[in-house]
């Protein structure tokens, strides 16, 4: 923090500040903040030793951005944890880390103390259970001040935690002091996390995936709070995460790590735009875009990551690499310098081969599109599979032990109407809360008590009483879930799994068999492995047992419940792909809920953005994406990242404010207007209608429909939003663009 | 907070009202005192027996129902719980027992609910080395045997010094030696019958206890929090006791609720073997010696205690758990 808001002289903050300065000034600037040498870390475990880091080597400059990317198990956390000295004792770690010029390794966990949350700090990816339970916030915060600064007076200690999570922007700070961590949400607790983590102005700042746990519109908020950090303390800051799109903006370099190997380094423009080495190539094309409406497979990179028990005896991405050579079995690349640019880096011994013009789509052997039968067929032509008509779920809230008194409802889905046409992928977005998964389970239901009408294959909820309507209705549609560790019964074998739905449907034992057979195929598994256990597949294979028993009884319309979600992102593609191409072959529906916009813009043809249990905005999928019209559906778009440094770095991005309100507390008039960027640059006048009146879903404006209609052959857009004023200006203090705007307050 | 008491005070005084009521019919027709009077020598008539019986208000030729609105009545209007076959007044009996149960258990709760965390703390922060191994698998043994034997095994022990020194110490049994006279001598002579009982109790308690905070603790020192506080600069040991004790102390504070009043109405064992007449051995005697309103007095003692012991329970974790609260 500048020393112009804090000028008390007594203070001990300020003279630890002025400490810190006189020991920066024995290094020229250019000098490394933190330089890590030749970093090795080793556990024992039961099976043998693991060694979880292999040389991994950097240096980060002062009030730089290192970005850390890599997929789960590719040491980059244990790579954190190794600097902070936070590893379990049982972990050997050898090499060097050196903080403004001092030597870490090797000092007990006493002497570490002096470093950790002071010179450097640290934030952590789940900050549900990274607070303790039971103390204050505003204690928590106190006492990282108190280990490292013990003379503070009381009075200046609550001063510096208020001013934290203003900083951090927390809302009424001052009171939020008393709060609980369970008072608060996932976001607004990972931002008081950052405020413990700046709270002694730390040179280097490690954040440990600071995002993953979060919704989008939170990740941006999260994101533009730890930049402020960045701006306020000049810390540099290592950024570790598997999401190449959250690096892209922030990050002045990369490192990414495979198999606890750095494989390739560099400018983070080299790296995204230049990458030489076949693993960073595959990872940046299986990232599908947000942005672009693309007619592409994603990349696949086949395999698993190596077991780090067994000492690697060539490249260690070479069993999944397409390019590789015997050269490449023997022994491991050194990381050499590669594609002319400073500090550019690969492990590869074919860099030079792989300029900017290589393809990595062919590299990859990425498959083609695959064509639907019915992409041909206008939509208005094909068969409805799906059908909801005003279909509401509402929990009532009630209070009292014995005598419940309803207090509220929590209208979790709100008159939602869609259909879905054969051969059509259907998604739903929106933040958790928004009532995706709700409107699954409602669908899943189906029951003629049900509020609103489900027909599924023309079969309607409120006829299906008996309960073999119901099972020709589960015949019709079949669910993939989220986890597919949990979704799989551990002591079934696939065979099991797959044959229990087709029993139900009353098969023959010689039947069943075949039919498991086919569908080993389909979902590109090995018949032969029918008689493991779901763990002994990895993660991405698992979910293929889950997709191939949905498809057993060959249903219509398949539910897809995050069905990538946990995978990394190099298997991510390969069940992307394998989804497209059943689609296409199989004349599939399907309707997924997804919190990844893209993924959905990459599976889908239609797509309905949800806030609050009401649908937003529907349609077309590009049209939805190319050209928003609900404030809602803008500022989701833009709050995603994207894969690509220059365009992420100039890109406007609108940061919604606060997080989703509770239900109860949910607008008379358009749900959004709480947290509506239009809606706070309207004049009261036009904020009133905002706030009285529920805007309809509508099409695009008569205006604009009828120009469209006046060329002629263009049919009315496929594009509903529910909005008054969709072209309204955005409120200034909401949008934020880095490369342009001046360093704004917090 | 007085008006979830209130709430919770008259929930429960409900089903204390329930439970005792219950136990009354069940030990007025099960138990029969005038059997016992037959046994005299000289036998009485059964007309003697019945006579003397109704003078106490034990009339063995009314209905249960009929006895059950008189003891009620005289509970509800006089306080009077009854009086024994023998003719003591249960009320006067009462009080006295407690007493003794309270001054027999207090000092032995006390002393291993703080030895037995702090021991929890100990070992588990030395997980699986030698210290831990030693006192856990005492708690196991102290676990598993009898609480009897264990307590005959320190009686053994008071003797064996006894004899040792050639003075005698320790008393093994008993409350105090009659005829003491105040002052020094007769504090001496308490805290002489005292030694004996508090430890062998304390020896065999805090077992459980310190099995469950090794346990609650251990769960906890990996948690997220306790690297966050360690990131902040807390060595583990810090960041240990500051952190994640309080969190392990949540479900040990409830348990400890609960299982105080369980000692207070159940500790025949202690009573019986150390010679300490208290509310424990009177519930056992009062079933042997067929009297109904003692046992159904002792009955009622246990759910109140059990109810404050839920109580105390709720406050505990509201006392500790920030996330719970009271509504």
């Amino acid at each position: 923090m500048s020393s112009g808001t804090y000028l008390e002289p007594a203070d001990p903050t300020s003279h630890s500040a002025a400490e810190r300065l006189q020991v920066a000034g024995l290094y020229s600037p250019s000098d490394a903040v933190l330089s890590v040498r030749d970093l090795n870390v080793r556990f024992n475990s039961e099976n043998g030793v693991v060694h979880a880091v292999r040389g991994v080597d950097f240096d980060l400059m002062p009030g730089k951005t290192l970005g850390i990317v890599g997929e789960s198990g590719s040491g980059k956390s244990v790579t954190s944890l190794a600097i902070m000295g936070l590893l379990p004792p049982t972990a050997e770690i050898a090499g060097s880390v050196r903080l403004l010029g001092k030597e870490l390794l090797g000092l007990n966990d006493k002497a570490m103390c002096a470093y950790r949350g002071n010179d450097i700090a640290m934030v952590f990816q789940d900050p549900l259970s990274s607070l303790t339970p039971v103390f204050t916030v505003g204690a928590q915060i106190t006492e990282a001040l108190t280990i490292h600064n013990p003379t503070m007076s009381k009075q200046a200690k609550e001063a510096r935690a208020v001013e934290l999570l203003a900083m951090v922007g927390i809302p009424s700070p001052k009171d939020r002091l008393k709060a609980f961590p369970h008072e608060f949400s996932g976001g607004m607790r990972q931002r008081v996390m950052i405020a413990i983590a700046i709270a002694n102005n730390p040179r280097v700042l490690i954040a440990d995936e600071p995002t993953t746990a979060l919704d989008v519109t939170i990740q941006a908020q999260v994101l533009e709070v730890l930049h402020t950090a960045q701006e306020e303390t000049g810390a540099a800051v290592v950024m570790i995460t598997h999401d190449l799109g959250v690096v892209a903006g922030i990050a002045d370099d990369i490192m990414v790590m495979y198999a606890g190997r750095p494989v390739e380094t560099g400018q983070v423009d080299d790296i995204y735009y230049d990458p030489r080495m076949p693993y960073t190539m595959g990872l940046l094309g299986a990232v599908p875009r947000v942005d672009v409406a693309e007619k592409t497979s994603l990349v696949p990179i086949e395999g698993i990551p190596p077991n780090l028990i067994y000492t690697p005896t060539g490249c260690s991405f070479a069993p999944r690499c397409p390019l590789v050579t015997d050269a490449c079995r023997d022994g491991e690349p050194e990381l050499l310098p590669a594609g002319g640019q400073p500090g550019h880096k690969a492990a590869c011994i074919k860099s030079d081969a792989l300029g900017s013009d290589a393809d990595v789509l062919e590299i990859f052997s990425a498959p083609p599109v695959p064509v639907s039968r019915f992409d041909a067929i206008p939509r208005g032509e094909r068969a409805t599979v799906l059908e909801l008509r005003d279909v509401r779920k509402h929990f009532p809230l009630t209070k009292g032990a014995l005598l419940k008194r309803r207090i509220g409802t929590v209208k979790a889905v709100d008159g939602l109407s869609f259909d879905i046409r054969e051969g059509e992928c259907f998604s739903i977005v929106g933040e958790s809360g928004s009532g995706k998964t709700t409107t699954l389970l409602e669908i899943m239901e189906f029951h003629k008590d049900q509020d609103g009408e489900v027909v599924i294959g023309g079969l309607s909820n409120k006829e299906a009483t008996t309960g073999k309507a119901r099972s020709a209705m589960r015949r019709e549609l079949q669910m993939v879930f989220q986890d597919p560790t949990g979704a799989l019964d551990p002591r079934f074998t696939v065979y099991e799994v797959l044959a229990e739905p087709l029993q139900n449907a009353g098969l023959d034992k010689q039947a069943i068999r075949k039919r498991i057979m086919e569908l080993m195929k389909l979902v590109g598994l090995q018949p032969d492995h029918v008689n493991r256990f779901p763990n002994q597949f990895s993660g991405g294979q698992r979910q293929r047992v889950g997709i191939a028993r949905a498809l057993a009884v060959n249903p219509k319309l398949v539910v897809l419940d995050e069905p990538v979600s946990a995978l990394d992102v190099s298997v991510q593609a390969g069940v992307i792909n394998l989804l497209d191409q059943l689609r296409a072959e199989l004349g599939l529906s399907y309707l997924m809920v997804a919190h990844d916009l893209s993924v959905v813009r990459h599976i889908s043809n239609r797509v309905a953005v949800m806030y609050l249990g009401k649908i937003v905005e529907i349609g077309e999928v590009d049209r939805v994406f190319d050209n928003p019209r609900h404030p809602y559906t803008r500022a989701l778009l833009s709050a995603i990242p994207v894969p690509d440094p220059q365009l992420e770095r100039t890109r406007e991005r609108i940061i919604l404010q606060g997080d989703l309100p509770s239900p109860l507390d949910a607008p008379k008039g358009c749900n959004f207007a709480t947290r509506c960027p239009v809606f706070a640059a309207l004049p009261a006048a036009k904020q009133e209608k905002c706030l009285t009146l529920e805007p309809p879903l509508e099409s695009v404006p008569a205006s604009a429909a009828a120009q469209t209609l006046e060329s002629g052959r263009v049919p009315p857009a496929d594009q509903q939003f529910a909005c008054f004023f969709p072209d309204g200006e955005l409120a200034e203090d909401m949008l934020v663009v880095h490369e342009t705007a001046e360093p704004h307050a917090p | 907070m007085l008006r979830y008491l209130a709430k919770r005070g008259i929930t429960y005084v409900f089903m204390i009202f329930l439970t005792t009521s219950a136990g009354y019919f069940l030990a007025v027709s099960s138990l029969k005192p005038a059997l016992l009077e037959q046994e005299r020598i000289p036998r009485p008539t059964p007309e003697q027996v019945a006579n003397s019986m109704r003078l106490k208000g034990l009339d063995p030729d009314l209905s249960p129902w009929e006895r059950y609105v008189e003891w009620l009545t005289g509970i509800v209007t006089r306080w009077d719980w009854g009086r024994s076959p023998n003719g003591a007044f249960v009320n006067a009996e009462f009080g006295d027992r407690v007493w003794i149960s309270t001054r027999l258990f207090l000092a032995s709760i006390i002393l291993t609910l703080v030895i037995g965390v702090a021991l929890g703390v100990y070992s588990a922060a030395r997980q699986y080395k030698f210290q831990d191994r030693v006192i856990t698998s005492y708690s196991y043994l102290a676990y598993i045997v009898p609480a009897p034997i264990a307590y005959f095994l320190v009686q053994l022990g008071a003797i064996n010094i006894n004899e040792t020194v050639g003075e005698r110490i320790f008393f093994v049994t008993g409350i105090s030696t009659p005829g003491m006279e105040q002052g020094w001598a007769q504090s001496l002579d308490m805290l002489a019958h005292y030694a004996v009982p508090t430890v062998a109790i304390t020896l065999v308690g805090w077992g459980s206890y310190q099995i469950a905070q090794r346990q609650y603790l251990l769960d906890n020192v990996n948690a997220d929090f306790v690297r966050t506080a360690r990131a902040k600069g807390l060595t583990r040991n810090q960041a240990i006791s500051r952190h994640a004790l309080r969190v392990s102390f949540i479900p040990v504070a409830q348990s400890i609720a609960f299982t105080i009043p369980a000692i207070f109405a159940g500790g025949f064992f202690a009573e019986k073997i150390f010679a300490w007449p208290g509310v424990g051995s009177w519930s056992i005697d009062a079933i042997s010696l067929q009297d109904v309103n003692a046992a159904t007095a002792t009955l009622a003692y246990g759910s109140v205690i059990f109810a404050l012991g839920a109580i105390l329970a709720d406050f505990a974790t509201t006392l500790v758990d920030p996330r719970v609260r009271v509504q």
